[in-house]
Protein backbone atom coordinates (compact mmCIF):
# COMPACT_ATOMS: atom_id res chain seq x y z
CA UNK A 1 0.00 0.00 0.00
CA UNK A 2 2.79 2.37 0.70
CA UNK A 3 4.77 1.15 -2.48
CA UNK A 4 1.29 2.53 -4.34
CA UNK A 5 1.29 5.86 -2.81
CA UNK A 6 4.75 6.49 -2.97
CA UNK A 7 3.92 5.62 -6.86
CA UNK A 8 1.13 8.04 -7.00
CA UNK A 9 3.39 10.40 -5.71
CA UNK A 10 6.22 9.65 -8.12
CA UNK A 11 3.12 10.17 -10.82
CA UNK A 12 2.10 13.40 -9.65
CA UNK A 13 5.60 14.90 -9.54
CA UNK A 14 6.63 13.74 -12.56
CA UNK A 15 3.01 15.13 -14.04
CA UNK A 16 3.83 18.25 -12.35
CA UNK A 17 7.69 18.75 -13.78
CA UNK A 18 6.22 17.81 -17.21
CA UNK A 19 3.46 20.50 -16.97
CA UNK A 20 5.83 23.55 -16.55
CA UNK A 21 4.96 26.64 -18.24
CA UNK A 22 6.63 26.88 -22.12
CA UNK A 23 8.45 29.58 -23.21
CA UNK A 24 6.26 31.36 -25.44
CA UNK A 25 7.53 31.57 -29.44
CA UNK A 26 9.03 35.34 -29.96
CA UNK A 27 6.75 35.15 -33.27
CA UNK A 28 3.27 35.07 -30.70
CA UNK A 29 4.52 38.48 -29.62
CA UNK A 30 5.57 39.80 -32.74
CA UNK A 31 2.43 38.98 -34.60
CA UNK A 32 0.40 39.80 -32.04
CA UNK A 33 1.97 43.77 -31.64
CA UNK A 34 1.14 43.51 -35.90
CA UNK A 35 -2.34 42.28 -35.52
CA UNK A 36 -3.17 45.24 -32.94
CA UNK A 37 -1.60 47.74 -34.90
CA UNK A 38 -3.85 46.43 -37.56
CA UNK A 39 -7.09 46.23 -35.46
CA UNK A 40 -6.53 49.80 -34.05
CA UNK A 41 -5.74 51.34 -38.00
CA UNK A 42 -9.04 48.85 -38.44
CA UNK A 43 -10.86 50.56 -35.53
CA UNK A 44 -9.75 54.19 -36.30
CA UNK A 45 -10.98 53.56 -39.72
CA UNK A 46 -14.04 52.48 -38.56
CA UNK A 47 -14.09 55.70 -36.43
CA UNK A 48 -13.20 58.51 -39.16
CA UNK A 49 -16.12 56.86 -41.73
CA UNK A 50 -18.73 57.08 -38.58
CA UNK A 51 -17.28 60.36 -37.97
CA UNK A 52 -17.96 61.19 -41.62
CA UNK A 53 -21.20 59.59 -41.63
CA UNK A 54 -22.41 61.80 -38.78
CA UNK A 55 -21.24 64.56 -40.30
CA UNK A 56 -22.70 64.07 -43.76
CA UNK A 57 -26.14 63.48 -41.62
CA UNK A 58 -25.61 66.35 -39.86
CA UNK A 59 -25.11 68.66 -42.97
CA UNK A 60 -28.09 66.88 -44.81
CA UNK A 61 -29.93 67.44 -41.95
CA UNK A 62 -29.44 71.15 -42.08
CA UNK A 63 -29.51 71.37 -45.51
CA UNK A 64 -32.72 69.66 -45.41
CA UNK A 65 -34.16 72.09 -43.04
CA UNK A 66 -32.75 75.00 -44.73
CA UNK A 67 -34.84 73.45 -47.74
CA UNK A 68 -38.07 72.77 -45.86
CA UNK A 69 -37.59 76.47 -43.97
CA UNK A 70 -37.15 78.28 -47.60
CA UNK A 71 -40.05 76.58 -48.67
CA UNK A 72 -42.47 77.45 -45.59
CA UNK A 73 -41.65 80.96 -45.66
CA UNK A 74 -42.11 81.32 -49.49
CA UNK A 75 -45.70 80.19 -48.98
CA UNK A 76 -46.36 82.01 -45.81
CA UNK A 77 -44.87 85.06 -47.91
CA UNK A 78 -47.18 83.93 -50.78
CA UNK A 79 -50.17 83.58 -48.43
CA UNK A 80 -49.41 87.18 -47.09
CA UNK A 81 -49.47 88.66 -50.27
CA UNK A 82 -52.62 86.70 -51.17
CA UNK A 83 -54.29 88.43 -48.17
CA UNK A 84 -52.96 91.90 -49.45
CA UNK A 85 -54.63 91.31 -52.76
CA UNK A 86 -57.90 89.97 -51.25
CA UNK A 87 -57.66 93.30 -48.95
CA UNK A 88 -57.19 95.42 -51.62
CA UNK A 89 -60.01 93.44 -53.89
CA UNK A 90 -62.49 94.12 -50.84
CA UNK A 91 -60.88 97.65 -50.72
CA UNK A 92 -61.91 98.32 -54.66
CA UNK A 93 -65.22 96.06 -54.33
CA UNK A 94 -66.07 98.56 -51.26
CA UNK A 95 -65.57 101.91 -53.34
CA UNK A 96 -67.39 100.57 -56.43
CA UNK A 97 -70.46 99.62 -54.15
CA UNK A 98 -70.63 103.27 -52.95
CA UNK A 99 -69.91 104.96 -56.14
CA UNK A 100 -72.88 102.65 -57.37
CA UNK A 101 -75.21 103.70 -54.28
CA UNK A 102 -74.15 107.25 -55.02
CA UNK A 103 -74.97 107.20 -58.72
CA UNK A 104 -77.99 105.01 -58.28
CA UNK A 105 -79.16 107.93 -55.79
CA UNK A 106 -78.69 110.69 -58.49
CA UNK A 107 -80.48 108.76 -61.13
CA UNK A 108 -83.71 108.21 -58.96
CA UNK A 109 -83.64 112.42 -57.71
CA UNK B 1 -10.91 53.69 -2.88
CA UNK B 2 -9.88 53.78 -6.13
CA UNK B 3 -7.42 51.42 -7.72
CA UNK B 4 -4.07 53.67 -8.97
CA UNK B 5 -2.72 50.41 -11.01
CA UNK B 6 -2.65 51.16 -14.46
CA UNK B 7 -2.45 48.27 -16.76
CA UNK B 8 0.49 48.58 -19.43
CA UNK B 9 -0.32 45.98 -22.57
CA UNK B 10 3.29 45.02 -23.79
CA UNK B 11 4.17 44.42 -20.10
CA UNK B 12 1.11 41.95 -19.81
CA UNK B 13 1.82 40.18 -22.60
CA UNK B 14 5.68 40.00 -21.17
CA UNK B 15 4.59 38.37 -18.24
CA UNK B 16 1.88 36.41 -19.00
CA UNK B 17 2.22 35.01 -22.86
CA UNK B 18 4.13 31.77 -21.67
CA UNK B 19 1.33 31.16 -18.98
CA UNK B 20 -1.28 31.90 -21.68
CA UNK B 21 0.63 30.15 -24.76
CA UNK B 22 1.17 26.76 -22.40
CA UNK B 23 -2.58 26.38 -21.63
CA UNK B 24 -3.54 27.01 -25.05
CA UNK B 25 -0.95 24.94 -26.27
CA UNK B 26 -1.43 21.73 -23.81
CA UNK B 27 -5.46 22.55 -24.60
CA UNK B 28 -5.47 22.31 -28.36
CA UNK B 29 -2.30 20.03 -28.73
CA UNK B 30 -1.35 22.51 -31.79
CA UNK B 31 1.53 24.97 -31.54
CA UNK B 32 0.26 27.24 -34.39
CA UNK B 33 -3.13 27.24 -33.04
CA UNK B 34 -2.47 27.39 -29.74
CA UNK B 35 -0.36 31.11 -30.80
CA UNK B 36 -3.46 32.00 -32.89
CA UNK B 37 -5.62 31.53 -29.64
CA UNK B 38 -2.90 32.87 -27.36
CA UNK B 39 -2.76 35.86 -29.68
CA UNK B 40 -7.01 36.44 -29.57
CA UNK B 41 -6.63 35.84 -26.28
CA UNK B 42 -4.61 39.62 -25.93
CA UNK B 43 -6.20 40.95 -28.10
CA UNK B 44 -9.53 40.65 -26.56
CA UNK B 45 -7.41 41.80 -23.23
CA UNK B 46 -6.96 44.81 -25.18
CA UNK B 47 -9.91 45.69 -25.95
CA UNK B 48 -11.27 45.03 -22.08
CA UNK B 49 -8.11 47.11 -20.88
CA UNK B 50 -10.29 49.42 -19.04
CA UNK B 51 -12.02 46.88 -16.73
CA UNK B 52 -8.79 44.90 -15.76
CA UNK B 53 -8.77 46.04 -12.23
CA UNK B 54 -4.73 44.33 -10.38
CA UNK B 55 -2.50 42.23 -11.84
CA UNK B 56 -4.20 39.42 -9.65
CA UNK B 57 -7.37 40.38 -11.75
CA UNK B 58 -5.44 40.30 -15.22
CA UNK B 59 -4.01 36.98 -14.43
CA UNK B 60 -7.52 35.06 -13.59
CA UNK B 61 -9.14 37.04 -16.48
CA UNK B 62 -6.41 35.56 -19.22
CA UNK B 63 -6.85 32.48 -17.83
CA UNK B 64 -9.94 32.11 -17.57
CA UNK B 65 -10.46 33.22 -21.45
CA UNK B 66 -7.32 30.98 -22.37
CA UNK B 67 -9.45 28.30 -21.30
CA UNK B 68 -12.53 29.19 -22.93
CA UNK B 69 -10.94 30.10 -26.01
CA UNK B 70 -8.86 27.45 -26.57
CA UNK B 71 -11.92 25.29 -26.24
CA UNK B 72 -13.90 27.19 -28.62
CA UNK B 73 -10.81 26.60 -30.71
CA UNK B 74 -11.02 22.97 -30.30
CA UNK B 75 -14.35 23.03 -31.47
CA UNK B 76 -13.86 24.32 -34.55
CA UNK B 77 -11.21 21.91 -35.09
CA UNK B 78 -13.06 18.63 -33.79
CA UNK B 79 -13.81 17.71 -37.64
CA UNK B 80 -10.64 17.15 -38.03
CA UNK B 81 -9.60 15.34 -34.85
CA UNK B 82 -8.63 12.24 -36.21
CA UNK B 83 -5.02 13.96 -38.32
CA UNK B 84 -5.03 16.23 -35.23
CA UNK B 85 -4.27 13.99 -32.80
CA UNK B 86 -1.41 12.18 -35.26
CA UNK B 87 -0.19 16.03 -35.21
CA UNK B 88 -0.08 16.06 -31.17
CA UNK B 89 2.02 12.80 -30.94
CA UNK B 90 4.34 14.35 -33.30
CA UNK B 91 4.78 17.48 -32.09
CA UNK B 92 4.58 16.81 -28.55
CA UNK B 93 7.38 14.56 -29.41
CA UNK B 94 9.69 16.86 -30.97
CA UNK B 95 9.13 19.41 -28.47
CA UNK B 96 8.82 18.33 -25.40
CA UNK B 97 12.24 15.81 -25.99
CA UNK B 98 14.48 18.23 -26.07
CA UNK B 99 13.64 19.91 -22.70
CA UNK B 100 11.90 17.01 -20.89
CA UNK B 101 13.10 13.84 -19.43
CA UNK B 102 11.70 10.70 -21.79
CA UNK B 103 8.57 10.07 -19.14
CA UNK B 104 7.98 13.53 -19.20
CA UNK B 105 7.48 14.30 -22.91
CA UNK B 106 5.42 10.62 -22.62
CA UNK B 107 3.32 11.57 -20.00
CA UNK B 108 2.37 15.11 -22.05
CA UNK B 109 1.17 13.01 -25.08
CA UNK B 110 -0.73 11.17 -23.07
CA UNK B 111 -2.42 13.80 -21.67
CA UNK B 112 -3.35 15.02 -24.54
CA UNK B 113 -5.42 11.60 -25.43
CA UNK B 114 -7.57 12.35 -22.59
CA UNK B 115 -11.31 14.03 -22.66
CA UNK B 116 -11.49 17.81 -22.38
CA UNK B 117 -12.92 18.78 -19.54
CA UNK B 118 -10.50 16.40 -18.20
CA UNK B 119 -7.48 17.73 -19.71
CA UNK B 120 -8.29 21.60 -18.69
CA UNK B 121 -9.12 20.54 -15.16
CA UNK B 122 -5.86 18.46 -15.30
CA UNK B 123 -3.80 21.20 -16.73
CA UNK B 124 -4.92 23.76 -14.43
CA UNK B 125 -4.29 21.76 -11.21
CA UNK B 126 -0.29 21.07 -12.40
CA UNK B 127 0.28 23.63 -14.61
CA UNK B 128 -1.03 26.42 -13.18
CA UNK B 129 -1.09 24.47 -9.36
CA UNK B 130 -4.54 25.60 -8.73
CA UNK B 131 -6.64 24.04 -6.26
CA UNK B 132 -10.24 22.45 -6.80
CA UNK B 133 -12.05 25.48 -6.02
CA UNK B 134 -9.43 27.91 -8.11
CA UNK B 135 -10.28 25.37 -10.88
CA UNK B 136 -13.77 25.41 -10.59
CA UNK B 137 -13.99 29.65 -10.43
CA UNK B 138 -11.43 29.28 -13.56
CA UNK B 139 -13.84 26.85 -15.92
CA UNK B 140 -17.03 28.58 -14.30
CA UNK B 141 -18.07 24.35 -13.42
CA UNK B 142 -18.97 22.91 -10.17
CA UNK B 143 -16.60 22.07 -7.66
CA UNK B 144 -18.00 18.08 -7.08
CA UNK B 145 -17.50 18.58 -11.01
CA UNK B 146 -14.07 19.59 -11.43
CA UNK B 147 -13.13 17.05 -8.50
CA UNK B 148 -14.23 13.83 -10.87
CA UNK B 149 -13.05 15.15 -13.39
CA UNK B 150 -9.68 15.44 -11.68
CA UNK B 151 -10.10 12.15 -9.95
CA UNK B 152 -10.82 10.63 -13.17
CA UNK B 153 -8.54 12.47 -15.55
CA UNK B 154 -5.91 11.43 -13.15
CA UNK B 155 -6.61 7.65 -13.23
CA UNK B 156 -7.01 7.33 -16.65
CA UNK B 157 -3.93 8.92 -17.43
CA UNK B 158 -2.20 6.52 -14.82
CA UNK B 159 -3.75 3.32 -16.54
CA UNK B 160 -2.48 5.04 -20.01
CA UNK B 161 0.79 5.52 -18.47
CA UNK B 162 0.78 1.75 -16.82
CA UNK B 163 0.52 0.42 -19.82
CA UNK B 164 2.60 3.04 -22.05
CA UNK B 165 5.31 3.80 -19.73
CA UNK B 166 6.16 -0.25 -18.48
CA UNK B 167 9.64 0.58 -18.36
CA UNK B 168 8.91 3.62 -16.15
CA UNK B 169 6.62 1.23 -14.06
CA UNK B 170 8.72 -1.64 -13.86
CA UNK B 171 12.14 0.76 -13.07
CA UNK B 172 10.41 2.55 -9.77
Amino acid sequence: MCVDVERIDDFERELRAAMHRLPAPPSLKRGLMARRRQERTERHGRLVWFERLAASLVLAGVAGGALVWRNAEEHRKGEEAKQQVFAALRITHHALEEMKAQLDERDTK
Amino acid sequence: MASSWQPDFEQLVDEHQSMVFSLAYRMTGDRGLAEEVAQDVFLELDRNLRKIESPLHANHWLRRVAMSRSADALRRRRVRSMDMWVEIEEQHGAIFEERLSPLGSRVETLLATLPEAQRAALVLRYQEDLTPEEIATTLDAPLATVKSHLQRGLKLLRAKAATHLKEYVRGR
